[in-house]
Parts: C-alpha cells; structure tokens; sequence
C-alpha cells in the first residue's frame, strides 16, 4: 500500500505549487550513502604531539562524533561504520581477521552510538580503548578486507561508499613488503566495487610522507589536478572536521540539465544545493502497546456510495466570484508548463544590476556535467572566466523539472578559491540567484523623516566599531534543532536532563554594554530628547471601562439578505450580522471568516431561489 | 500616473460605470484592420476579467450608447435616447462576462457621447446614494465620430467635480492625431482606413481636451488613452494589492540602547490566493470526496489500529523516541517575543556572499512614520553602516515562540527613503560545503584564447543592458517587469473554462510568450557569436544505455498505468484466486483485495 499512500501525499503537495520541491533526494531511487571510518588504534595514535592539545585518537574520535551526530540531523539514512586497526583483540562478524576491531557495523548511527564512541575520548576513552581493544600488529589487508565484508552484508542498495582511514603513521607495516602488497591489492578490490578510499592523515613527528605507502592504498583524485594528497597532515581539529566534512557529503544534484546558448548550443550542468534551510524532522506515529511505528494509508471515498476513488474519479476545482470551475488533475499540472526543463540564456548584465533585495530563496549551484556532453567543462570553464573578468552575471531562464513554470536565475561567476593548505574554501561553477517577477516585489508606502547629523551618524560609527566582529557562516548552530535533538537523545538514553546548548542567536549583552562604556548614554543624549521613551511600548489603548458591551442585536429579514445576495453586497454586512443571518436560517458554515460566511449564505440562498 | 490608480489598480474601494459606444461608426474599420468595436470590447472584457478574479468589491456598471434600444432613467421626450443602462452597479461576475461576450453587439445609431456621460453621472449618484466609497469613476469608450451637442458643457463638468467623480476616456487613435487630417499620424497611420479624422471627431476631441482640462488642469490628458495601450496594460493579470502588514518591534544595540522600528516585507514570492480543491468527476461536488487517513501496524495483515493508540514519536538517527506533544512543547527552544537585537556589526565584504542569503523574504526596515526621534536615530544606524560599508548581524524573532533567526541589515540608503534592508543567513546546519573538482587548473578543460575571445563577442553581442547617447543606460530585460507567467496562464486558462467549459484550454498566449524569450534585438546580434562558438568548442552527447527504470517509476506505471495491465498482473500472480468476484462481495471490497493484492506484488518486486 506504500504506493498509494505516496501517491495522495504528492498530490496535496502538488495542489500547494512548489514548496518543499526542491527540498529532498528520494532514497528510493538513489540508494543510500555509506562511510567506514577505518581507525588507526597503534600506541602512537595516543601520544600527544607537543603542540597539539589532543592525541591523534581523540581528535579521530571527536570528528567520528561530530559527523554521527550531524547525519543524524541532516541525513538519517545513510549508513556509518566505526572500525580500528592494529588492535590487540579482535571482533568482527566472523571473527576471521585478526588485530580488527570492528566497534560499529555499517548501520545508521543513533544515540547509542553516540554515546559509545563520546566513551572513547579524552584520557578515560584512551583507557577504555587501550582495555577493550588494546594495541598490536597491524595489518591494513586484513582490514580492508573486513570492510569490504561489511560493505557486502549489506542488502540495501548503497549509491555512494566511502572509507576514510585515520592514522598517523605513514608506513603501518614497517616496511613489511608482504603485507604492504596484501594492502595494496585489497584496496584495489575495493576500489574496484565503487569504494572511494580517504586518507586522513594525522601529524606525525617527522612530518607524514604519503609516498612512501598511502598514496597506492587511496583512491585516486577526482581530477589531475586535485592536490589531494600534497595537503598537510592535520594538526587541528577544526581542520580534520572540516575535511572530514568535505569528503563525507556525497554531491547531489537536483537536476541535469542543458544550459542552451543558442539553438544547438546545449551545455549539460548539473543543479545542486549548497545551503538548504534544515528544519526540525516531521513526527512519526506510534502504536502505543510497542512504540513501533505505524504507516499511514490516505485514501479517497465517495461520500454517497463509500466506493474507493480512484485519481481518475476526481478532477479538481476553483471557486471565483461564486462560479466554480473545473479541470482535469493533468490540465492543472499541465497548464504548469511553459517549456521544458532546461537553462535558457537569456543575456548578460553587469554585476550591479544585480540588487541587494533579488532574492526569493537560498540559490542553487551550477557546475558542468561532462559525462553527459563531453565539451561542456571546457565551455562552461571559458564563461567562467570571461564572466567573472569582465563582471557580468548571465541571466537565464529555469525549468527545473517538466510542468514546473519558469524562473529567471542570475547566473553569479564563482572562481575556485584556496586557503592557504590548498583546501578548496569556494568551489568553481556559478550561483543562480531566483530573480523576483513584477508580483513578487511589494510597493511600500515609505515614511518621510528626517535624516541623522553628521555628529550623530558619527558617534554610531563609533559604537558600530566597537562592537565590530569576524562573521563566519558556520558560526551560528540553530538553536531550535540542537535543541530538538539533545532533548530526542536524552530521551533515546534516558538522561536525566537533556545536555544545555550554547544559543549563539543571543546577543551577548554584558560584554556588548562594558564594551561600548558611556557611548550609548552619549549616543542617545544626541538623539533622543530628554522625555522621549524609546523603548517602544507605546502606552496601550485602553480598554473601555466597564466590560465588553455586547451590541444590540440586528435583525435582518429575508427579503434584505435576499436583496444583497442578488447584488453581490453581502461583503457590505457586519460579520456579526452575517453570523446572526447564517443561524437564523441555519446555515451551516465552515469557519467564521467573513468571505466563508458570504459563501454560504449565497450558496443557501441560491438554491432556495 | 494617476490613470493607473484607476482602471489599472485595484487597492481601492471604488464604484466605477464603463460608457461603451456601440454606434455604427464603431464597426468601421480599414481593411486588415480590428474594428473599434471589437477593440472597446476587449477593453472592457481584459477589465472585467481581472476584476471578477481579483475577487474585490468594486461595483461596476455598464452603459451602451449608440444602442437601437434605450432604456435609462432620463429618457423621456425625446431625449437621453439610444441610451442603454446594460447593468447597474454591481459587482463583477462571470454572468457579466458572458453578457459581454455574448450579448453586446454595434448597434446601428449614433449616440451623443455627452449625453451618456449625464447617464453615467446620474447612474452613480443614485446607486451610491448613501454609501461610502472611495472612489468614483466614469470610463468613456469612443470614437467620437457621432455629433454632440455641447451647450450642457459647463454644467457637466461642473456637476463631475462637485459629486468628485473621475473621468477617463479610450479612444482608437491618440490624442496628438494630426489635426490636418491627412495621413501623417506619427507613423502608426491614420484610423479608419486612412481617412483622417473626421469633423465630428476633431470636434470630440477638443471637447474630450476642453472637459478634461477643467477637471485638472494639469494631469487631465492623462486620462485619454488608447484602446490598444489599454488592452496591453490589461492583459496583465494583477493581484489585489495586499496592505503590507507592519511588523513593530525594537532594534536594540546591548541593553540601554533601544531605536522603536517597523518592518515591512518588501520581496516575498507571491502565491495565488486559492488553492484547488479535489472534486468528484461526475458531480463536481467538493462535499462528496472524503479524505480518509488509516494507520496500521507494520504486520503481515496491516492491521488497523485507531487514531487514539497511537502516540507521537521521532526518529534520531537508527532510534524512534517517543515524545508526546506536551513533552515536546514543554522541552522545546523557546524565544520570549520578537526580537530584533544587533549581536554585532561585521564587514559588508564578508557578508554578501550572494549564495548564503537564506529564507524567502527581504524585510525593509524603517522608523515608525509618526517618531523622528527614532528616524534620527535609525539613520544614524544607517548612514555609520553605509559609510563604513559594514552591516549589522541581527537575531530576528517574528513572534513569541516564533524560530529564532540569525541575519543581517543592510544599510539601504534611496533618494527618497533610508531604511535597513533584513536578509537571513544561513545557520551551521544549513550548509552544504560541496567540493567540485578544479574547472580552471585543470589542463583538458582549460579554454584556448581563440575561444575566450568568442566567449567575449557573445557576451558583448548579448549585453541587456546598453547606454544610449545620452549615456543613458536601458535595461532590455527586466525580471522585476514581468509578472509571473504562471498566475497569468493559471488565470487566462481559468477565465477559458469559466466560459467555455467543455472546450480544451487555449494556449498560451503570445504576449506572455514573448515577455519571457530573449529580446530579439539580442538574439539578432547574437547570430553569429554563436555560430563561431558551434566551430570552436566541440559539444557531443554522450549516449548511454537506458537507464534502468527506478522500482517508483515502475510501480506507478502498474498501479496507474493501464488498469488492464495490472488487473491481469492480480491474475497471473493468483492474486484474486477465489476472491468472491462471483460471490457477489461490493464493489468496494473487490477493491480492496486487488489493492491488497497488488501491494504484496508491488512489495515484491521492490524486493528483487
């Protein structure tokens, strides 16, 4: 029945225009994403380099923690596995690779999960690890072996297989040939099934040389140029995070389309979303006796004869000026349609007609589809370029998907940008920012007041330069979901009290008042008359003494109302009127807005005619 | 122009009588060329449409002169004839519609075009007699091409201002037609097959300019336009405006510094108002479609279990907590009210990343219109931020309980207002950092510079914005012009149906069309462009072997495809083996086993 049900859902959805179109990936039809994070466990992971503050361990286990939880929030379904090597005890499924250790099996992380590997970090996490695991021989072959056994236990289809391996050490086998070799070949098994194979190397004393062993092991990089395996080991944390980060997220495309230049001229891109507002999960219903979930199924009767309605047993209607009018479920779809999908270039503009307020929702992310039109790279490289030099924007038109209505994207150049370790920070393509129609900006009636003196614009330089800040996008967690989640963990593991967040989205008062010291008294001295309260509640209106009067009731005889359904002048009526009207002839209503108690005083009287 | 706020806009409450000309001479017409007839027609239809879909209350009345048949409260001796008051002032509906197109045809006399303008006036004074509106206007549809008598002039126009009624008039022909009467008419050639005006029609015309003139002196002539120009302005569909609503609240910098603050929303995505509804086939009737929602544990039979056993619950991660609604709104993130409070002041540069503007609207922020003490200080606010090209990064709260937003504030600095410009930023979660491969450093795509010098000539060839001599500059494609073409079809396919209802819907229309293609001086220039970009860069698509189809696709081909197909799928499987079609169960039940049946296959294949 799963099909069914999907089915009526889309179709509230549909009746709704786009909203939430572009919001998710059908794991139905892609499969899911998988990550082994494959773990270094030798004594040198738990040496504290000099100037680290963390062990190479805990700062593994503290990226395995953050990515846990974030594909908890951000993508649930996807599978993650936490393994180590070179320990001294073994545990995996058939217990028949020595020195691993497999801690999780490829399976979608939860609160347990969690909770177990928060246990292995810090000093009591190395003791539990160095108790529970141990370190001995190491033996990668083995290990990737185990993996490669845990990617085949799965029965779901998987659409994207990554393996990231955390260590630092450059050469894990000492210069044992044999087992270097048995590595060797066993990652290229791996790679041979689809696996792409990460190394995240962490600093070692001497500096970590990927050429000695690695640089065979890992996949290679996307492209020639990709400097993957020349980046420094990491030091820091943040760092590791963020690389973690980048690797972990399969890219996902919304769309493939042709960007069409001119007639013939078909560039293939690839749509993508780069920032995509996450909101809080919908609930799920459970049946009370076992906490299980429960499906719902939504189905469509006929209210007379109780038969089941099929979709080509309904069509769909509007109302206008009390006029109903009908259509077909697929003429409403189709009348959607304007031309297929696809990017239509329309022009170019200087980057200055391009305002600050063109904007509808978050922008998606252009970049060239090779596979589908070789070519394309190459063009789309050379609009890049010239677009950007010459600071323009390309204006097109979009059609995401069939019977979806166009809109005109601006296409913003993005160069490749690099930090300093040659980690890319902006990835090359262009920004299509969602240009707003002629109904989409309202006209405003402005206020006319006077302006600010140069001595008072002044003294708020002064106060804006003191409370001046770095802003960093990712700086701000979203309060209401870290909320959300730490309360669903607490409950998931019984805590007595979910973990306190740190809500970033206050305003640090007490710092921001010390800083700015006696400015802010001087600031309102200069602006603000003496008696002026600007703290905004204007005084409220006060309620009239004595209690609500109830107004005297009107009567209004058929005839009138009769009159004023005929001439279309019902809206000229009080609502309490209407309401009075509509109990008096008992009319039945749906809700209490006027323009529903019009509707149903016309309907009655029309049919009383 | 004022002109707009009449005809074209529709915000006010207002009473407004169309005074169309039907005489003979609005059938003349050259060869090829639409008779003014059936051009006042479409004026009035384009009107009436947009004013029967907008839904507003404006009341509307319709008045024929140049009729064989009168029928007006003046009409008495002799006088006030061929006159017709069609409706009196009612609100627009599809009835109207129909009549327009239906029952409104030239007539076959000469109508005094000042004397319908007194029905007109009369009309309105007595059908508003005691109420309250906002407005009243009288629009005049003509070719002036009928004799008038104009010694009643002065009174008229007299009695338009005392009762504070508007006037506006559509003609065929532009108000600056050459009064020679010969055939150079700006270009766009003389009305009625290249005969000039005739003496009537001078006449009218300087009557048309004498009457308007008094009413304003200044703006009056706007009011004279063309059919043609009008029928352009009301192919658009428009909204009714809505009141943007004000949101107060206080901006404020730390704990003693409070500005009092309003903010509007200033770009938001315009939904239709209505939304469709799902109707029975046969009947049309909304009431007999039930929506029915079931839930059923996840067994073999799918047992059904009712509302009131189930209970609330979320997924974290492989985990399913329960956590009943009141746990959930007792634990929950709660904000205390709305906010507006400056968290600190951070560089334009690091700020407008384009990319990173979340959420769905701009908010413009201004002072409260009646405080200048808080406009003083807001501007201050405004003009430190603009001058140091930095912005404000703000935690916004629309309401109590309301999600708590991170965002910034533009300085906003226009020739007529100042105001802070409110935009929201994305949160941690929110953010995708896709890497893509290198574009530039990568040497096989890397483009010769024979090849950017033909990107070059593509993008100068297709340039939309161009300065003139004046070194002033035209943009020949704005988006903020076009309304949106996809409540413009919704609503040309609906107003179709409305009349025609079992015809298919018409397409699209061509004005719509040409609004959203490349301007064709553009695509002229860039003819060979890109004809010189086809010679350099090779483009070739890559065949692949058809994809498999997805098990969705699949399965909804089977469920919805072909209802043949599928039933026989139930036979071979034995799905309905013994199913009691012969036993005489209802229709319903028979159903429900091939439904069952069907999913247990459906389940099945998914499995393979």
């Amino acid at each position: 029945m799963a099909e069914w049900n999907a089915y009526y859902q889309n179709e509230e959805e549909d009746l709704d225009g786009e909203e939430g179109e572009e919001s998710g990936v059908d794991y139905k039809t892609t499969g899911r994403d998988s990550l082994v994070f494959l773990v270094d466990a030798s004594k040198e992971m738990f040496i504290k380099e000099e100037s680290g503050e963390l062990t190479p361990f805990d700062m593994t286990m503290q990226c395995v923690r953050s990515v846990y939880t974030s594909k908890i929030i951000s993508s649930d379904k996807d599978l993650v596995a936490l393994v180590f090597y070179g320990t001294e005890q073994s545990k995996n499924p058939r217990n028949s690779f020595k020195h691993v250790y497999v801690y999780h099996d490829l399976d979608t992380p939860g609160a347990g999960r969690v909770q177990d590997v928060d246990g292995l970090r810090g000093e009591d996490g190395a003791k539990v690890a160095a108790k529970t695991m141990g370190s001995g021989k190491t033996n990668l072959g083995e290990a990737l072996w185990c993996c490669s056994n845990l990617y085949s236990d799965i029965k779901l289809r998987l659409s994207h297989k990554r393996l990231m391996i955390f260590t630092c050490r450059d050469s894990p086998h000492e210069g044992d040939s044999e087992r270097d070799r048995q590595a060797r070949t066993k990652a290229g098994d791996l790679k041979e099934t689809g696996v792409v194979i990460d190394l995240m190397h962490l600093m070692k004393p001497g500096g970590f040389d990927v050429s000695i062993f690695f640089c065979d092991v890992v996949s290679p990089p996307e492209d020639d140029a990709e400097l993957g395996l020349q980046m420094e080991p990491c030091v820091k944390l943040e760092d590791l995070k963020k690389r973690v980060r980048a690797k972990e997220m399969k890219k996902r495309s919304i769309a493939r389309l042709n960007l069409c230049l001119g007639e013939g001229m078909n560039v293939a891109v690839g749509v993508y979303i780069t920032a995509l507002q996450a909101r809080k999960p919908n609930p799920i219903k459970l049946f009370k006796d076992n906490n299980e979930p429960v499906r719902t199924k939504t189905r469509l009767y006929h209210t007379q004869t109780g038969s089941l309605l099929l979709p080509s047993d309904t069509k769909r209607a509007q109302v206008y000026a009390s006029k109903q009018i009908v259509m077909e479920k697929d003429e409403v779809d189709v009348i959607k349609k304007f031309s297929d999908p696809g990017l239509e270039l329309i022009g170019f503009k200087p980057m200055e007609r391009l305002k600050l307020h063109h904007h509808l929702r978050s922008p998606v992310f252009i970049y060239p589809e090779e596979e589908m039109v070789t070519g394309s790279a190459c063009m789309f490289t050379a609009l890049l370029k010239r677009c950007s030099e010459r600071n323009v924007f390309a204006l097109c038109k979009y059609t995401r998907i069939r019977n979806s209505p166009p809109r005109f994207l601006a296409l913003v150049p993005q160069r490749e940008e690099l930090d300093e370790g040659q980690a890319q920070i902006a990835a090359p393509g262009f920004h299509g920012i969602f240009l707003p129609y002629a109904d989409d900006i309202r006209t405003l009636d402005t206020p006319q007041l006077p302006t600010a003196s140069d001595s008072q614009v002044d003294k708020m330089k002064e106060i804006v330069q003191k409370l001046r800040f770095k802003y960093r996008c990712d700086a701000f967690e979203n309060p209401v979901l870290q909320k959300h989640f730490r309360n669903l963990e607490a409950l998931a593991l019984d805590l007595m009290a979910p973990e306190e967040i740190e809500d970033h989205t206050m305003p640090k008062i007490e710092m921001m008042d010390e800083r700015l010291g006696s400015l802010a008294q001087e600031f309102k001295d200069l602006v603000y008359p003496a008696d002026y309260n600007p703290e905004g509640k204007t005084a409220n209106k006060r309620k009239p003494a004595g209690g609500a009067e109830k107004k005297p009731k009107v009567d209004i005889s058929e005839d009138e109302l009769r009159g004023h359904v005929q001439k279309n002048t019902l809206h000229k009526l009080t609502v309490p009127i209407l309401k009075d009207a509509c109990k008096q002839f008992g009319v039945k209503v749906t809700g209490t807005k006027k323009q529903e108690l019009i509707d149903a005083l016309t309907r009655y009287f029309q049919k009383t005619v | 122009k004022k002109c707009d706020q009449i005809l074209y806009h529709l915000s006010y409450y207002s009473a407004l009588v169309l005074c169309v000309d039907v005489g003979f001479s609005m059938s003349n017409s050259g060869p090829g060329q639409e008779p003014p007839f059936e051009q006042a027609k479409k004026v009035i239809q384009k009107f009436v449409k947009r004013q029967v879909f907008a839904e507003n209350k404006d009341e509307l009345g319709l008045v024929l002169f140049g009729s064989d048949a009168t029928k007006n409260n003046l009409a008495k001796d002799g006088q006030y004839q061929n006159i017709y008051v069609h409706r009196n002032l009612m609100i627009p509906d599809f009835g109207l519609l129909e009549e327009i197109q239906n029952d409104i045809h030239p007539g076959g006399q000469q109508g005094d075009w000042l004397d319908a303008l007194v029905v007109c006036m009369d009309l309105l004074q007595n059908e508003t007699l005691g109420k309250k509106y906002d407005r009243l206007n009288i629009a005049v549809l003509t070719d002036l091409d009928s004799p008038v008598s104009p010694d009643q002039l002065d009174i008229i126009t007299g009695n338009l201002k005392r009762a504070g009624i508007t006037l506006q008039f559509f003609l065929p022909f532009p108000m600056d037609t050459d009064e020679a009467g010969g055939g150079d008419v700006g270009g766009s050639g003389p009305p009625h097959g290249g005969k000039g005006l005739s003496r009537e029609q001078q006449q009218g015309l300087d009557l048309v300019k004498q009457v308007m003139m008094s009413l304003d002196e200044e703006d009056g002539l706007d009011e004279v336009q063309t059919f043609s120009d009008a029928i352009e302005k009301l192919s658009v569909f428009k909204h009714v405006e809505k009141r943007p609503m004000a949101w107060p609240c206080t901006l404020t910098i730390g704990s003693c510094l409070t500005i009092k603050i309003v903010g509007y929303k200033a770009v938001c995505e315009e939904r239709p108002r209505k939304s469709w509804s799902v109707v029975d086939a046969q009947t049309h009737q909304k009431e007999d479609v039930k929506r029915d929602v079931v839930y059923c544990v996840d067994d073999d039979e799918e047992t059904e279990v009712p509302k009131d056993d189930t209970i609330q619950g979320f997924r974290y991660g492989s985990d399913i907590v329960p956590f009943s609604k009141v746990d959930q709104e007792q634990m929950k993130y709660k904000t205390d009210g709305k906010s507006f409070a400056v968290l600190g002041f951070a560089k334009q540069s690091l700020v407008i990343n384009r990319h990173h503007f979340m959420g769905n609207q701009i908010l413009k922020v201004f002072a409260p219109k009646d405080d200048e003490h808080a406009g003083v200080a807001l501007s201050a606010l405004i003009r430190a931020l603009d001058e140091l090209k930095m912005v404000a990064v703000v935690r916004y709260v629309y309401a109590r309980n309301g999600n708590p937003q991170v965002g910034a504030a533009f300085p906003c600095i226009k020739e007529k207002y100042e105001c802070l410009m409110y935009v929201q930023l994305p949160f941690m979660e929110d953010l995708r950092q896709y890497t893509f491969p290198s574009l530039e450093n990568n040497k096989k795509y890397t483009p010769s510079e024979n090849q950017l010098s033909v990107v070059d000539s593509l993008i100068d060839s297709m340039m939309l914005v161009e300065e003139n001599e004046d070194g002033e500059k035209k943009d020949l494609f704005k988006v903020n012009h076009i309304p949106n073409p996809q409540y413009q079809r919704l609503f040309q396919c609906l107003h179709h149906r409305a009349l025609n209802p079992s015809a298919p819907l018409p397409p699209v229309e061509p004005w719509l069309i040409t609004a959203l293609q490349r301007p064709q001086a553009v695509a002229a220039r860039s003819r060979a462009p890109l004809e010189n970009m086809k010679k350099l860069f090779p483009l070739k698509e890559v065949v692949k072997k058809k994809e498999l189809k997805t098990s969705k696709e699949l399965s909804t081909e089977q469920l919805f495809g072909n209802r043949e197909v599928y039933r026989t799928a139930v036979w071979k499987q034995g799905g309905l083996q013994n199913s009691g079609l012969v036993t005489g169960r209802t229709g319903f039940q028979i159903l429900n086993i091939i439904v069952t049946s069907l999913s247990h296959i459906i389940n099945a294949i998914l499995r393979d």
